[in-house]
């Protein structure tokens, strides 16, 4: 695809410059150099959109698209753009390029990946199993993000507890391999298509059925995109906030209510992607009381940086401004339902909390409600 | 063929200016033979050598890397090398975590007097890589 064909395809042409999107974009809030509504213009006039400054800071989020009045796909034409921006230009990677190279290296078909190595003696999982959770690169994080959080494998740990608590026993992959998001979104579509076929075969050599994931972009990906690539996976995937609020509509999850006061930050890929909005606000109302921040559901501010790149101050700017309103609700826990989201207003918490008047705790939705499991007491004849 | 040629791993050795980088060209003005396998890439301080560069280097087709750097207290940039000592710590589980396995990436500290310490690193670490093989890689390098 050229340049022309990009723009035609997502339906640049279509722009009436109205400036929406530039008020609901992170980027531009970020950067006065870039808006989704300057890419569209600079293409149509034939001065190469793809040229244009920081066009690695859009996090893909859709907030543009959200509020589009002629419906023209931003952040896939910003990501057809890359694809030919990419060539002559890599990122700026934030992280030391450490999680980009994770994605590329596993992608390799002779490398055998090892990062199932968090699973805990208490936690149940199956090795025949049709129900596969598929763990993304939260292990990874644990590693390279360690100075940032050192309680991130609680997430994988708490969705399995979950699932065992609703009597499923998951199987994971022993060598999973990046799920290519960051590179689908980067513009890298050989390296996604490779991921993706090392992914679905193994998935289909396992006669997986159904995926549940805990991260919104593994689920993006698995749902949305590998079928691009792959045709019809006959995967049923699913997001643990689904699973959770389906679970505990039917009874099969006991929970335990508390009196704290919560708020909710919606992850892109699950609120403007998928339109999971309402499921996650019915765990979480099951479990506290919830208080929305004045930016949420499907017109949800973003975490401010997306795909480990381009990581700066004005991302700091946009966290921070996320933690104040989340701390003027009245809070004291933030939740989210992405690993990345959770790390990067976690960062913010952490190196500048000297901004912020009150804090908020951050934590998954699915730590939070595994740890408010029903449990029975424990006696020494039980097995 | 029966005359075919052993394979040979390739190695990237970071060596900081100041000692190691000294200490590998003290091995080669005494004509200490050392393995051809190695790459050498001079850095100022050991400490410029982040993550991402050394998974790099396993991306680009390298099978083995190594970072060289001053004993501890002899930094020239007073605690570089024990920063390095962190991060390599962290890249060792990462190379676990990946399935390249710790033992690829090598920590030493060498002195600019120390020629014959590096070129036993040296072909000690190459003997390593050969009876290990090659990374599985998508990529081949130069």
């Amino acid at each position: 695809m050229d340049r022309d064909d990009i723009f035609r395809k997502f339906h640049a042409e279509a722009c009436i410059g109205c400036g929406r999107c530039t008020y609901a974009c992170v980027a531009a809030q970020r950067y006065d150099g870039f808006s989704p509504r300057t890419v569209a213009e600079r293409g149509l006039s034939g001065r190469g959109g793809e040229k244009v400054t920081q066009l690695w800071s859009c996090t893909s989020c859709g907030a543009c698209t959200q509020v589009c009045n002629v419906g023209v796909d931003f952040p896939q034409l910003i990501r057809g753009l890359r694809s030919l921006a990419r060539r002559d230009e890599v990122p700026m990677a934030a992280h030391h390029g450490v999680l980009t190279a994770v994605g590329r290296l596993t992608s390799s078909p002779t490398l055998r990946p090892r990062s199932a190595n968090w699973v805990t003696p208490d936690l149940q999982t199956d090795p025949h199993s049709h129900t596969m959770l598929f763990v993304g690169c939260v292990p990874y994080f644990d590693v390279a993000l360690r100075y940032i959080r050192d309680d991130l494998l609680d997430i994988p740990r708490a969705a399995v507890r979950l699932l065992n608590a609703m009597g499923v026993r998951p199987r994971l992959d022993p060598s999973e391999r990046c799920c290519g998001h960051d590179a689908y979104w980067a513009g890298d579509d050989a390296l996604f298509e490779r991921l993706a076929r090392e992914n679905w075969q193994t998935a289909r050599d396992a006669g997986v059925e159904e995926i549940v994931t805990f991260c919104p972009e593994c689920a993006s990906v698995w749902r949305d995109l590998y079928p691009q690539v792959i045709g019809d996976t006959g995967i049923r995937v699913r997001t643990m906030a689904e699973v959770l609020a389906e679970a505990i509509a039917v009874g099969k999850l006991e929970l335990v209510a508390g009196e704290d006061v919560v708020t909710y930050h919606d992850p892109c890929r699950l609120s403007k992607g998928a339109g999971i909005v309402d499921q996650p606000r019915k765990v979480l109302r099951s479990l506290s009381e919830l208080r929305e921040m004045p930016r949420s559901g499907l017109l949800s501010a973003c975490c401010g940086t997306s795909g480990w790149v381009d990581c700066d101050h004005t991302a700091k700017r946009v966290q921070v401004e996320r933690l104040q309103e989340a701390a003027a609700t009245g809070s004291e826990v933030l939740v989210t339902a992405c690993p990345k989201c959770l790390v990067h207003l976690s960062c913010a918490d952490r190196h500048h909390a000297s901004e912020l008047s009150s804090r908020v705790r951050i934590e998954d939705i699915c730590v939070l409600t595994a740890r408010r499991l029903h449990r029975e007491p424990v006696s020494s004849t039980k097995e | 063929m029966t005359d075919v040629e052993p394979w040979q791993p390739r190695v990237v050795a970071f060596c900081c200016n100041w000692c190691a980088y000294a200490g590998a060209d003290l091995a080669g003005v005494s004509r200490r033979q050392y393995s051809p396998s190695v790459r050498i890439v001079r850095v100022m301080c050991s400490s410029r050598i982040d993550a991402g560069l050394i998974l790099q280097c396993f991306e680009k087709g390298a099978d083995g890397v190594m970072v060289l750097g001053c004993h501890p207290g002899d930094c020239h940039y007073i605690s570089g090398n024990q920063r390095e000592e962190m991060r390599v710590q962290e890249v060792w589980e990462l190379l676990d975590l990946l399935g390249i396995g710790r033992e690829r990436l090598v920590l030493k500290w060498i002195s600019a007097a120390e020629g014959e310490l590096f070129g036993s690193t040296v072909d000690s670490f190459v003997t390593l890589l050969q009876s290990k093989g090659p990374v599985g890689r998508v990529t081949d390098g130069p």
